[in-house]
């Protein structure tokens, strides 16, 4: 097969217009916000940033998994996950305006904190919550990324060309190990400083792996959304098949209890534990109207989507198996809002900046994805296993 | 229904490749045969399918939920009513109903339900453990554990006739056909 014949699908197209659109609508209302109520704009922006971080880093994840593991269950999803990686220069874009703009709005707790007496930080916690080292460590963990992004992306587009080169192969793998490690340091304290420094009293070791089980979700859903939309149109009509759908539902499914495992491991040790510096988390997010989002956390993002993907003939339909993806992804905004927001707010109820950061954001990133996309044919066609993995073999 | 024959189970066919096997088992069931079982030395792919075993009538899974559900369900159960009713303790000043503290249990339990309803029910609907069988009166059987394929068609089946049925299995390439009787 030739590489015309698996470029993108005109649904692509579609999806590029469209998210533009969006993407261009929610920037103007969320430029408002940020002239009218840049306090309340910087809240939503945190969100709606680290969500659109978690498509792009969950996929870069994805890609080193799949490299290290060799399983077929990636091989169709390869292409769109290095594509969502290279949107990673389009996020660090978005990440500029927090240390340029935001940071007095957001970090105040410990940038205004006192030096001395009650509510000051630790000697540590002094010498690392600085502005410079915020921003400096930002660049750090973008660089860390971004090479890590182009490393994987230069050897995937060199394999296309040399078919025959099978050292390319080893040397993915070679690379995709300590880099998954690298990604995993990078996010936990890209975490600490991005999302668990706004109560900088409070500490938990496990924070970083909330992100990283998140981001899977963000990306595995986002992939399964797109497995579906390429398989209305041919080619991929005729290669995508239920036993795919099943691997990716399988996935979904793990990411969905791993991260209720870390979430819920959190908690279980600082409830037994019941120390008071510790406790301040909870105690902001479990009572009152933060309790009813914290049910709804559990009830929505975990229940629901684990009883239905615990069907197999649900992980095998395709037109169930994308709804739940988007009610995920959706999920992963109430999750980041529940875990960022009570630290400014008792008020458990989302601005109009939520909604408008959150389209901006992800439209612009679904755009320039859809852009990425087409850059390349849709299969890995230097990858060895290929013709076994969309081989028409359905049981 | 044709004359009974009380003491015969059926007939086997004996076939010498997998794929002689799954091509009569199609025929078969084409003919409006529903009893049927295959017997093979090792995992046929698509077997399972030729034969009509589809996964509707498939219970485990269902099993398996009920005693993962239920298991989960007494878990924490019982350690609510433990904890505030029949043994009520104050612990470090936290609300009797410890929810977080119980989800380990929990989890516990809805494994170990899930699991033994998973076997077990997979044992019970395969009527095992079956010292006996009528097909170990055939001498030829034993081979289905080394190198040979068998088909049996079952008396019960309503269509089950014994020389035509003889004739079908004869007529879609059975090498062999005996009849099975339970028997001492």
């Amino acid at each position: 097969m030739s590489a015309q014949e698996y470029k993108a699908p005109e649904s692509v197209g579609r999806l590029e217009k469209r998210a533009l659109v969006v993407g261009v609508l929610g920037l103007v209302v969320s430029i408002v916000g940020w002239i009218t109520k840049p306090e309340d704009f910087f809240r939503s922006y945190l969100v709606a940033f680290l969500l659109v971080l978690g498509l792009s880093l969950g996929s870069l994840g994805l890609l080193m998994l799949l490299h290290l593991t060799g399983g077929q269950w990636g091989i169709l999803i390869r292409r769109p996950l290095e594509s969502a990686t290279r949107v990673l220069w389009l996020v660090f874009a978005f990440f500029l305006p927090i240390p340029l703009f935001g940071m007095k709005f957001l970090y105040a707790a410990w940038l205004d904190a006192p030096k001395t007496g009650e509510g000051a930080l630790s000697p540590l916690q002094q010498s690392y919550l600085t502005r410079g080292g915020f921003v400096f460590r930002g660049f750090v963990y973008f660089a860390i990324w971004l090479a890590l992004m182009l490393l994987l992306n230069a050897m995937s587009r060199q394999q296309d060309v040399d078919r025959e080169d099978r050292a390319l192969r080893r040397r993915l793998k070679f690379f995709a190990g300590p880099g998954i490690i690298l990604y995993v340091f990078a996010m936990t304290f890209a975490a600490i400083d991005w999302s668990m420094s706004l109560s900088p009293h409070w500490a938990s070791t496990i924070y970083g792996f909330l992100f990283v089980a998140g981001q899977a979700i963000s990306a595995m859903s986002l992939m399964i959304i797109m497995v579906i939309l390429f398989s209305h149109a041919e080619p991929f009509a005729h290669i995508i098949q239920k036993r795919h759908l099943h691997d990716l539902g399988k996935l979904l499914f793990t990411f969905n209890m791993l991260w209720a495992y870390f979430s819920f491991s959190q908690l279980l040790i600082i409830w037994s534990g019941n120390q008071p510096e510790e406790i301040t988390f909870y105690k902001s997010r479990l009572f009152g109207g933060w309790g009813a989002v914290a049910a709804l956390v559990l009830v929505l993002h975990f229940f629901i989507p684990f009883f239905a993907l615990l069907s197999r003939d649900v992980k095998r339909n395709q037109a169930v198996l994308p709804k739940i993806a988007m009610w995920l992804i959706a999920m992963r905004c109430l999750d980041l809002f529940w875990l960022t927001r009570p630290e400014f707010t008792s008020r458990a109820l989302p601005t109009l900046w939520d909604f408008a950061a959150v389209l901006a954001l992800g439209g612009i990133w679904l755009w320039f994805f859809a852009v990425q996309l087409k850059q390349q044919p849709l299969l890995p066609l230097g990858e060895p296993k290929l013709a076994e993995a969309i081989a028409n073999h359905e049981h | 229904m044709n004359l009974p024959h009380p003491e015969l189970y059926g007939l086997l066919g004996e076939f010498d490749s997998p794929e002689r096997l799954m091509d009569a088992a199609k025929k078969i069931r084409e003919a409006g045969y529903r009893r049927i079982d295959a017997f093979v030395p090792f995992p046929v792919e698509g077997l399972s399918q030729a034969l009509g075993l589809g996964r509707k009538h498939d219970l485990v899974p269902l099993l398996t939920l009920i005693g993962g559900l239920g298991g989960g369900l007494t878990g924490f159960f019982f350690q609510v009513w433990v904890n505030m009713s029949s043994y009520p303790m104050n612990i470090a000043g936290r609300p009797l109903n410890s929810w977080p503290a119980f989800i380990p249990v929990t989890f516990e339990l809805t494994v170990l339900g899930g699991s033994l309803f998973a076997v077990f029910g997979m044992l019970a609907l395969n009527k095992l453990p079956q010292p006996h069988h009528p097909l170990f009166n055939v001498e030829r059987f034993k081979r289905a554990s080394n190198d040979k394929f068998f088909l049996c068609i079952e008396a019960h089946d309503p269509k089950f006739h014994l020389e035509e049925t003889a004739r079908l299995l004869q007529s879609v390439n059975a090498q062999h056909v005996t009849e099975v009787r339970d028997e001492d």
